[in-house]
């Protein structure tokens, strides 16, 4: 009971904030009534499920300040899960998708337990490396389908089945991932006040000074980055039943890793909205760009020149992100 | 035993001209701590100047690697000035992240200017040709000459660090920057040398590379892989420990040679069954994983 009153407690936020946040969240939940192109659409969901990556990115990555370039690796556990209960042994995804979210934690601790003996750049380095060793195994075994992957035919089942999460509209999906959407929302606004929370805040600001207080560093680091995994798997598997095919290049690729990282920084890590509004912002300029600029013949690959330019341009001039403006213009106009 | 042998002596040759790649990526990190992930994106820049040059005036590959050489530099140099100087104040994410930035940057640049297909080198002196030598061992004259280059690229830098004023004050920045500093020693050239360099040797890597290999925008990735297990390896920052590092990796990237040997030898039925060559690159991460864990600071590395 405590803990849903916490969750649902955001009375630490300044008005503007919760304002703003109220009207975005009623505009989500109406969006599909208003006439919309379903390239929109599949933007918005593809957005919903980047914010939620990036929410799980931001425990370990933003309030604990370990910069973590191996979360794909979790994505393809839990979309490959998902995708090869379903096509085997016809397991829905209700079911599923716990089993892979334990995986996915598993294996978190089998690999965060030696991981987290490092720091810094090593830790960002070690963290690719284990995915691409993961990524190689996917494109070999057999078992769950090779270098060519998975796929679900929707045609076995009879859509909507909201069991299977099989849909034939959009729309059904819009409102899943909106779901998991809010849940994440409140359980990050639970994570920040918990008491791993704070104690994550401590190793982040001085790790000597955390563990002098009696903080145990290196558990605190690992249960942070089961609670990340846990997210960016569940995504995973809804990213299974949503896209219908997944292969080991499209979701175990270092891209996916470095776009989760560097939504929430551009953000701004370490805020509850910071990895919303990152989302927000590079997702639909990713598949604008690519929309209008990467379908012309001989532009092959402009879309992702600009984008490259603008993650330059953020990291060289505003490492902080978008929330750190907003934050220095507040303090500005409060003194 | 000529498989072994052969195996052996490929992962030789192979290793050294990964030492030269990593060796970039070693001074890089050792003067200014950045990780650079387009390191395999300037060895993609070498390897289409070496090939377009050779194409163009149609000289021999092997005579390209001094205008490599001039483009790397000056590509590290502007890089430093265009851009990581301005890195360098903010957080290690950031910094991670922009150098990540950079390397889709060049890497898609190279696919709007080249296009996406496979690209080789068919001409030259020494196309073609190959020595025995003895016990049915054959090496291709191409793979050796580039390896011997390598090896004397590899010396050149490591005399220019070692050997020279240049080089002492390089390494007084990377032992202490502050210090340096008050030494009067220029640490913003330094640093912006440090990329110089840097891009030099790694372009020179890709000219010689791209004589047995074929380039395509998208190789970058591999061979910054590549060049981060054999600079943890090494140990972040030291030169010789690159050198050694890279003839390990070399031997490792031959590991399904040996897999081959000791399934001939012990005619073991079940080794056959195992898809090794799929899983050449995948010993180099695991290597990589394991070194980083056990021994962050490699075998003869120096930074903490």
């Amino acid at each position: 009971m405590e803990t849903i009153r916490n969750a649902l407690d955001f009375s630490d936020f300044p008005r503007l904030d919760l304002t703003v946040a109220g009207a975005v969240s009623i505009a989500f939940v109406v969006f599909p009534l208003f006439p919309h192109s379903a390239f929109a659409m599949a933007t918005m969901i593809q957005f919903l499920m980047f914010s939620l990556y990036g929410m799980g990115w931001n425990t370990i990555g933003g309030y604990g300040g370990q910069v973590d370039l191996g979360k794909a690796q979790y994505v393809g556990i839990g979309a490959y899960t998902t995708a090869v209960m379903l096509i085997r042994w016809d397991v829905p995804f209700w079911v599923s998708m716990p089993i892979g979210m334990c995986l996915a934690v598993g294996w978190s601790f089998i690999i965060g337990y030696p991981l987290f003996r490092l720091k810094g750049h090593y830790f960002a380095i070690a963290t690719i490396a284990s995915t691409l060793v993961l990524k190689d195994i996917f494109e070999v075994w057999g078992f769950v389908g090779a270098a060519r992957g998975l796929e679900i035919s929707p045609i076995k089942y009879n859509p909507p089945d909201f069991l299977r999460l099989i849909f034939r509209d959009d729309i059904y999906y819009f409102y899943t991932i909106l779901g998991f959407f809010f849940l994440g929302i409140f359980y990050i606004n639970w994570f920040r006040k918990s008491r791993l929370g704070f104690q994550l805040r401590s190793i982040k600001d001085n790790e000597d000074v955390a563990r002098s207080l009696g903080i145990n560093v290196h558990w605190a680091k690992v249960k942070t980055y089961a609670i990340a995994t846990a997210f960016v798997s569940m995504v995973g598997s809804f990213h299974a039943c949503y896209i219908k095919s997944i292969e080991p290049e499209d979701t175990m690729s270092l891209d996916i890793s470095i776009l989760i990282a560097l939504m929430a920084m551009l953000g701004g890590a370490g805020s509850l909205w910071g990895p919303i509004i990152g989302a927000g912002i590079l997702i639909p300029l990713k598949s604008y760009l690519k929309e209008w600029l990467g379908a012309q013949a001989g532009l092959v690959g402009i879309d992702l020149i600009i984008y490259a330019g603008i993650i330059m341009l953020i990291s060289a001039f505003e490492p902080r992100g978008i929330w750190g403006i907003v934050e220095k213009i507040r303090r500005r106009t409060r003194s | 035993m000529d498989i072994l042998v052969g195996s052996l002596f490929a992962g030789l040759l192979i290793g050294m001209v990964l030492a030269l790649v990593a060796l970039g990526l070693t001074i890089i990190f050792g003067v200014m701590d950045i990780v650079n992930f387009a390191h395999g994106e300037f060895l993609m820049i070498g390897m289409y100047t070496g090939l377009l040059t050779a194409q163009g005036l149609g000289i021999d590959p092997l005579l390209t690697l001094p205008v490599a050489a001039i483009v790397g530099f000056l590509l590290g140099i502007i890089c430093y000035f265009g851009f990581i100087k301005f890195l360098l104040r903010g957080p290690m994410v950031a910094q991670l992240l922009g150098t990540f930035g950079l390397m889709l940057f060049l890497r898609n640049l190279a696919l709007l200017i080249f296009g996406s297909e496979d690209r080789a080198l068919h001409h030259g002196l020494l196309v073609g040709k190959s020595f025995d030598l003895g016990m049915g061992v054959i090496v291709s004259a191409t793979k050796l000459a580039c390896a011997t280059l390598s090896v004397v690229a590899f010396v050149a830098v490591w005399l220019l660090i070692n050997r020279t004023k240049i080089g002492k004050a390089l390494t007084a920045t990377a032992l202490n920057a502050q210090g340096a500093r008050y030494m009067g020693i220029p640490t913003e050239k330094m640093n912006a040398l440090a990329w110089g360099i840097g891009g030099g040797s790694v372009t020179i890597a890709g000219a010689l590379i791209v004589n047995f290999w074929s380039v395509n925008p998208f190789i970058g990735l591999l061979f910054t892989m590549i060049a981060f297990a054999i600079v943890a390896l090494g140990g972040f920052g030291s030169v010789p420990g690159a050198f050694f590092a890279g003839l390990v990796v070399g031997m490792i990237t031959e590991i399904p040679g040996f897999w081959d040997f000791f399934t001939y030898t012990f005619g073991a039925d079940w080794m056959v069954d195992i898809p090794m060559t799929s899983f050449k690159y995948m010993w180099v991460y695991v290597a990589f994983f394991v070194i980083m864990v056990t021994r962050p600071r490699g075998l003869f590395g120096w930074k903490q």
